[in-house]
């Protein structure tokens, strides 16, 4: 059974200082379905982003773009939130700080913009919080099913997959539910389950919390978290013998070279890179590369025309051409 | 009639000499407390430098593994973290101070030192909160040095003056 995604958001509040979370209970119930991001910045209005705009909170909590009325954010109340999002701990949240978000239960996601402080190791920490981005992790099971059938090489394996997308688009989810799909298998197509092995530089596909993943990521799949895509993938590739690697954004120099590496190893790969269609990432430097090199068989270009997660064209790798029919 | 009063006398030693015990013995609880109060920072101190917990569960461990008649406080603090959601972590210290006061004897400044402790606890770095609890341990130890001196004044002292002032009065009495 799905949770109600309303749910879900009520339960983000408890990491919201009450002043905040009070108001934003308030909010109507199908708005709560759909708020992807609630925005605290200092000595600003409270913001949500939601269905593809964003608007100010009154303080009545209704979703305006009226700038009356609306509750403003102070100093106190963004340091209450970011104590009870770190969970009192600063300490034991430094690795997660200094990468500049916090991942909570449930895989949502806390982005910290504040005074950076530079040690000898770079960022080590960041002070003076001063903006607050809370993203609610939406998990959407079953979004690729309708795809799979063309992400499968008959008989028994996949191809090498690459999804171009702009923000908020519903590129992570989307992957996300390829892997869980390719993990567990689906008996209808006859296509048994594979190991899957994800590089999850950002905790943002399985959102690891203490060790448990919180998002359904399929019975066959090693997560390492936190990993730097170019030291995760040959670590999977040593020590855990993934038949297929998942990996979010695409676009270092490091990364495509890791690659390379899992190419050479027999791995399939399945990525996702920022971009508006396929000229647009050709343009891009090392990854351009790729795409003319032919490595990836297929790309998914997801935009939102129709809604988060509207899967424009997939196109086949060599010959760019639409392969939906 | 002399049996009651003989029994009168000994009430009146005998009460007098308690309130003086009495008086005394906060003098030693006190020390006896700082020096609980001690260890538990100490173990709190391990618990967020090495094992690296969230703060509810750190002071929850805190008044596993500390003695009980004083790691008690931490576990309230860590309740009402949990319940409260509120943010304020000092909040939930001062909350604690009451029951300090009354139950275990301690001074207002012993208090104000270890409700300081919650101004700055979980809200930096492990470099910054090795720092605190630096500076906090080493308050404690210059109270626990001025409670033993009072201790070794007063115990005495007023062990001594309850009953004699229990004999004064029955001599008066008399």
């Amino acid at each position: 059974m799905e949770k109600d995604e309303a749910l879900i958001f009520d339960y983000l509040l408890q990491y919201i200082a009450p002043e905040i979370s009070n108001i934003l209970f308030k909010v109507s119930k199908e708005k709560k379905r759909n708020i992807e991001e609630i925005r605290l910045r200092n000595n600003f209005p409270l913001m949500v982003y939601c269905e593809g705009g964003d608007y100010y909170v009154s303080k009545n909590g209704e979703l305006t773009q009226n700038e009356k009325d609306v509750f403003i954010v102070n100093k106190k109340l963004l340091f209450k939130t970011f104590q009870l999002v770190s969970n009192y701990s600063v300490y034991a949240f430094e690795e997660e700080i200094r990468s500049g978000f916090i991942t909570l239960k449930g895989g949502h996601r806390v982005g910290i913009a504040g005074k950076t402080i530079y040690g000898s190791n770079g960022v080590e920490t960041i002070k003076d919080i001063s903006s607050l981005n809370i993203r609610v992790a939406r998990e959407k099971i079953g979004v690729s099913d309708k795809i799979m059938k063309y992400l499968i090489k008959q008989p028994d394996s996949i191809y090498h997959t690459l999804i171009v997308s702009p923000p908020q688009c519903g590129k992570t989810t989307l992957l996300r539910d390829i892997a869980r799909n390719i993990s567990d298998g689906i008996p209808e197509m006859n296509f048994k389950g594979k190991k899957v092995g994800i590089v999850d530089e950002r905790s943002e596909i399985a959102g690891v919390y203490s060790g448990i993943p919180q998002k359904s990521i399929g019975k066959r799949t090693d997560i390492l978290d936190g990993c730097l895509k170019k030291d995760g993938i040959i670590m999977l590739i040593r020590a855990m013998s993934p038949e297929i690697i998942v990996t979010d954004e695409l676009g270092g120099e490091e990364d495509i070279k890791a690659i390379y590496e899992a190419l050479k190893a027999g791995v399939i790969l399945i990525s996702t890179v920022h971009g508006k269609d396929l000229e647009d990432i050709m343009t891009k430097n090392n990854l351009g590369e790729l795409i003319e090199r032919k490595v990836f068989e297929r790309i998914i270009i997801l935009d939102n025309s129709k809604g988060v997660g509207t899967i424009r064209n997939i196109l086949d790798g060599h010959a760019f051409t639409s392969v939906i029919h | 009639m002399i049996i009651l009063k003989i029994i009168g006398c000994t009430l009146i030693v005998l009460s007098s000499s308690l309130i003086g015990y009495i008086y005394g013995k906060s003098y030693k609880e006190r020390l006896e407390n700082l020096i609980y109060l001690e260890n538990c920072i100490k173990i709190l101190e391990t618990e967020i430098m090495y094992g690296a917990n969230p703060l509810p569960e750190a002071l929850e461990n805190v008044y596993k593994k500390g003695n009980k008649k004083v790691s008690f406080i931490f576990n309230r603090i860590s309740q009402a973290l949990k319940e409260h959601k509120s943010g304020e972590v000092l909040e939930c210290f001062l909350m604690v101070s009451d029951t300090m006061k009354k139950n275990l004897n301690f001074k207002k400044e012993d208090i104000e030192v270890f409700t300081n402790l919650g101004r700055t606890i979980g809200s930096s770095n492990r470099k910054d909160q090795e720092k605190s609890f630096k500076l906090i341990l080493a308050q404690i130890k210059a109270l626990q040095k001025e409670a033993r001196l009072e201790k070794e004044k007063n115990e005495k002292m007023f062990k001594n003056l309850g009953f004699l002032s229990g004999l004064a009065i029955v001599i008066i009495l008399l």
